[in-house]
């Protein structure tokens, strides 16, 4: 046994299936929470649970002290971080280390470069990945974006350097919106992740967003587990994720793989990490590294019959990894929906509310990782993700009816309560996603 | 104190709708949770969990010195059972008018010293009960307090952080021994204030 202990930094779906693969590991689990969330799913599958803040995610789930000081009065050794808040939080990780914990992620320098969305960009130029035209760093005057827009053409994007999530980008498409645009990203940065440092780069508008899973150990190991196709966003937010990428050429989804595994080696990367990829006319280019375990990891889980949160922690525990890129082989297809609590009368807002009646669908192939229970009262201060649908089959227009017979079994209901369940049917049926000719703009230009 | 697996040992203080009062801070969700639980039964008592027997005994208590208020004349004996516990209350001839008057500070007293006021850890860390190991504690049950004065100390990251009374009174109970883990809005004092201005004054 790795750890005896482990604590979850992290709330909802993503630290119940944390918990789970803990307890079949025989690894005794502490949940924290805040006041908002002391009736959570995850709080009551946990062996202990310690309440670390009030609501807003600032003073409680992005509190490392408080999170600390919950491991270390819990006699946890190791802390898995989940995905957003502290997941990729280099100064979080190195506390965790000054304190004798484990960070169950990449070493804090690894999170640290990564984090800087144009030094990966660099280093990935580095490591020989295709990236798109665009600044050499950041970009730091007015006059700076002038020059190298005009070099680089438009439509372009301004991103934040400390961006994620979707956020902090703008896409500008003629040379009048540029300084506009710039100042407005930069705002808008120092405002959400407090760094106001944006960088540009080329944008495609018909691009499709293909990622990498990877994981590797601190052995020498890397090996890949194949892709994701997560084309289908509004604005900038994955809804419907798939392995494999539909339609796309063996030697190109291949090409993109050995990318991956040479980009990880060359930062030294352990654990589970993902490179987000544009798929456009002339191939494929990197454009940023999510060093954490990501929402839609299960479609890869189903393809590849990996636990990747098992593997997280064994690799945490300086474990080699016990299977080689010959040993993973993908199997069939594999889709996630994410079901959010956003009303789609009002322009997708959250609709927080009390679930009266949440039964989630079951049947073959079926899995569903949500925290959702009937009673509970979704709190308004967390993102709107309730749940996960993942469904397999053999062919992806199986695993694809699966899917709206699973979306059409879920019953959520509640006062004030929408979910994207009818759009998610809606996108289902829709032809050119049925056959695989969708691209990011899909959502965004089709109504 | 560091709850070990989750919701079990919650339930005991969240007796019924009454019982939150006591523990102001219990957010009511759960209140209202346990209610519904308990809702399809016609005994409105079932399923309540009266374990913590102090609590019982207050609710008597307070039954007992509603019943006294509401009823025409002061009743002569008086009986209310709840769940396991009884309480029986029988009064003198002679005593019936001042125990009437006296009946109002007696119920405002019992509120108080239950209820009281909390005061709770607002981080989470390691409770001390005195400025360093061996030293007399910065209070003691009795001890009158104002606002500002400290309590204790919670360390969090290597950090000593204050404790201090956000409401003067006397300190009933100190809830939590020293190097005790407490968690975020735990109570750890419990202080019986002083009336904001006099009030219903028992002088």
């Amino acid at each position: 046994m790795p750890f005896d202990t482990i604590l979850v930094a992290n709330r909802g779906e993503i630290a119940l299936r944390v918990i789970r693969t803990c307890k079949e590991m025989g690894i005794r689990t502490v949940a924290v929470h805040s006041t908002a969330d002391k009736d959570g799913a995850h709080v009551r599958a946990a062996d202990a649970a310690v309440q670390i803040g009030p609501g807003a995610p600032r003073k409680s789930y992005l509190s490392a002290p408080a999170v600390i000081e919950a491991a270390l009065s819990t006699g946890a050794q190791a802390v898995h971080p989940g995905y957003g808040f502290l997941s990729e939080d280099p100064d979080f990780a190195e506390i965790c280390a000054d304190n004798g914990l484990v960070f169950i992620g990449p070493r804090p320098e690894v999170l640290s470069r990564l984090g800087d969305k144009a030094v990966a960009r660099e280093l990935m130029t580095d490591a020989g990945l295709p990236v798109l035209p665009g600044s050499p760093g950041t970009v730091d005057s007015a006059a700076e974006a002038a020059d190298l827009a005009a070099r680089i053409g438009f439509p372009l994007i301004i991103k934040a350097a400390a961006g994620g999530g979707g956020r902090g980008m703008t896409v500008v498409r003629q040379p009048s919106e540029l300084l506009p645009a710039y100042r407005q990203t930069r705002a808008t940065a120092q405002a959400v992740f407090g760094d106001n440092r944006v960088y540009l780069e080329r944008f495609c508008d018909s691009a499709r967003h293909i990622e990498v899973q990877v994981l590797a150990d601190g052995h020498g190991a890397v090996l890949h587990l194949g892709e994701r196709d997560c084309s289908v966003q509004r604005r900038h937010q994955k809804l419907i994720e798939e392995s494999p990428g539909p339609g796309l050429h063996k030697e190109l989804t291949a090409a993109m793989a050995r990318a991956a595994v040479r980009g990880a080696r060359a930062v030294g990367y352990t654990g589970a990490g993902t490179f987000e990829f544009l798929v456009h006319d002339e191939g494929f280019s990197f454009m940023e590294m999510n060093c954490r375990i990501q929402v839609e990891h299960p479609v890869t889980e189903a393809v590849f019959g990996v636990d990747l949160v098992r593997e997280q922690i064994q690799v945490a525990a300086g474990e080699e990894l016990r299977f080689t890129q010959d040993d993973l082989q993908p199997r069939g297809a594999a889709v996630e929906c994410r079901v959010n609590a956003e009303d789609p009368a009002r322009d997708f807002a959250p609709s927080p509310g009390t679930l009266e009646q949440f039964v989630p669908p079951g049947g073959p192939f079926v899995r569903v990782d949500t925290h959702g229970y009937a009673g509970w009262r979704v709190p308004s201060h967390y993102d709107s993700l309730l749940a996960k649908v993942i469904t397999w089959a053999p062919d992806r227009d199986r695993a694809l009816d699966r899917m709206d017979r699973a979306l059409a079994e879920f019953r959520i209901s509640g006062p004030g309560v929408h979910t994207t369940i009818p759009l998610l049917r809606d996108v289902l049926a829709d032809p050119a996603f049925r056959d695989g000719k969708h691209d990011t703009s899909f959502l965004d230009t089709r109504r | 104190m560091i709850r070990q697996n989750g919701h079990n040992g919650r339930r005991g203080h969240n007796g019924n709708g009454n019982g939150s009062r006591y523990y102001g801070e219990r957010p009511m969700s759960e209140v209202t949770k346990e209610s519904l639980r308990t809702a399809p039964t016609d005994d409105p008592l079932a399923g309540l969990d009266y374990d913590t027997s102090a609590l019982a005994l207050t609710d008597i208590c307070r039954s007992i010195a509603d019943v006294v208020r509401v009823g025409a004349g002061h009743p002569r004996r008086v009986r209310v059972t709840l769940g396991a516990a009884s309480v029986e209350v029988e009064w003198d001839e002679q005593q019936q008018t001042a125990a009437t008057a006296r009946e109002p500070a007696t119920l405002d007293r019992i509120e108080d010293t239950v209820q009281g006021h909390h005061e709770c850890a607002p981080l989470v860390g390691t409770y001390y009960v005195a400025p360093s190991p061996g030293a007399p504690p910065f209070v003691r049950p009795g001890d009158r307090v104002e606002v500002g004065q400290q309590l204790g100390i919670i360390e969090a990251m290597k950090l000593m952080n204050p404790l201090e009374a956000t409401r003067a009174g006397r300190v009933v109970e100190v809830l939590v021994a020293d190097g005790t883990p407490v968690e975020y809005g735990q109570p750890l004092v419990l202080v019986d204030p002083e009336e904001p201005a006099g009030g219903a004054g028992e002088d």
